[in-house]
């Protein structure tokens, strides 16, 4: 069953310069600004979807050179971001300085406090996925982990990147997983559950999911089902598969 | 007792232990307070929180 179907320009949209009342929180040049396409509602953007199962963030970033999160607190949240483009300098409470290249991803679970800032230092573009999940538990010890999809030895194949799959350990009934495909090849998705749903991302070309067409950055919701497929239309589809339990 | 989750950072608020830190004492109900709180840490309104059903 399809739950919902979301081009990538229904999204929500933020614009966020570095000046003006958002020169606390986003840092860098005055020419500086981070734009935010949402998936569900967050910040300014509210006319969308609430959440998916236990997912409330998932957010399509881009930093300009220069461009950033400001140092600031969370907790509880687990948060992931995919780097897909560009370099993203990660400063925070856990790990100091970290710094991420297409392919990499981190999991940072802030349970009972953490702090963290996201920078652009490079001379381009930086684009972000950032996943937002609820933890199990409340102000759980704080987490930090990285790490790597790798474009050639994880091609054509739906790897998973974190949760009850392999991977990355997360404190929820959630499963994150990549597939990077050449043209013609269709990949059955068999969920954990029923009471599962799917939330299917298209970053990079077009695919196929339960006979649907998705261009780059459309998404679909997907629940009830024992399985799904996934086809790629193109070389280099590049998919994000968020699976969750969905009470 | 509920517990409430600030969806900007994660900030949470829990009726039974209250934020006696920022004038809220132990035991208020989130509807005792103020439309206007926003999270002190971020920022968020008070609608931009959820409740949840998440244990510690």
């Amino acid at each position: 069953m399809i739950l919902f179907e979301l081009k990538a320009d229904s999204r929500g949209l933020d614009e966020l310069p570095s000046t003006g009342p958002y020169a606390t929180y986003v840092a860098g040049h005055p020419d500086g600004r981070i734009t935010r396409r949402s998936s569900f509602n967050f910040g300014a953007y509210q006319g969308g979807i609430a959440g998916f199962g236990r997912v409330r963030v998932f957010g399509d970033e881009i930093f300009t050179p220069s461009a950033g999160y400001n140092m600031h607190p969370h907790h509880n949240f687990i948060i992931m971001a995919f780097v897909l483009k560009g370099a993203l300098t990660h400063i925070n409470t856990l790990v100091k300085v970290d710094t991420l290249m297409p392919g990499d991803y981190y999991a940072f679970s802030a349970g009972s406090g953490g702090k963290h800032c996201e920078l652009n230092v490079e001379r381009e573009d930086l684009n972000v996925l950032y996943l937002w999940m609820l933890p199990n538990r409340l102000h759980a010890p704080p987490s930090y982990a990285r790490g790597r999809f790798d474009f050639s030895s994880d091609k054509n194949r739906i790897v998973p990147l974190a949760g009850f799959g392999g991977g990355l350990e997360l404190r929820q009934d959630l499963k994150v997983s990549r597939l990077f495909s050449d043209a013609g090849r269709a990949y059955p998705y068999p969920t954990r559950s029923r009471a599962h749903g799917s939330y299917v991302f298209v970053i990079e070309g077009e695919a196929t999911v339960d006979g649907r067409t998705l261009g780059r950055r459309d998404s679909i919701a997907l629940a009830e089902a024992d399985s799904f497929e996934i086809a790629a239309a193109h070389d280099g589809a590049d998919i994000l598969i968020v699976e969750t339990i969905r009470s | 007792m509920k517990k409430y989750l600030c969806l900007g950072c994660g900030f949470h608020y829990d009726e039974a232990l209250g934020l006696p830190e920022h004038g809220i004492a132990a035991g208020t109900l989130w509807t005792d307070i103020p439309d206007d709180w926003v999270c002190p840490d971020c920022g968020t309104p008070k609608h931009r929180f959820e409740m949840v059903e998440i244990s510690y």
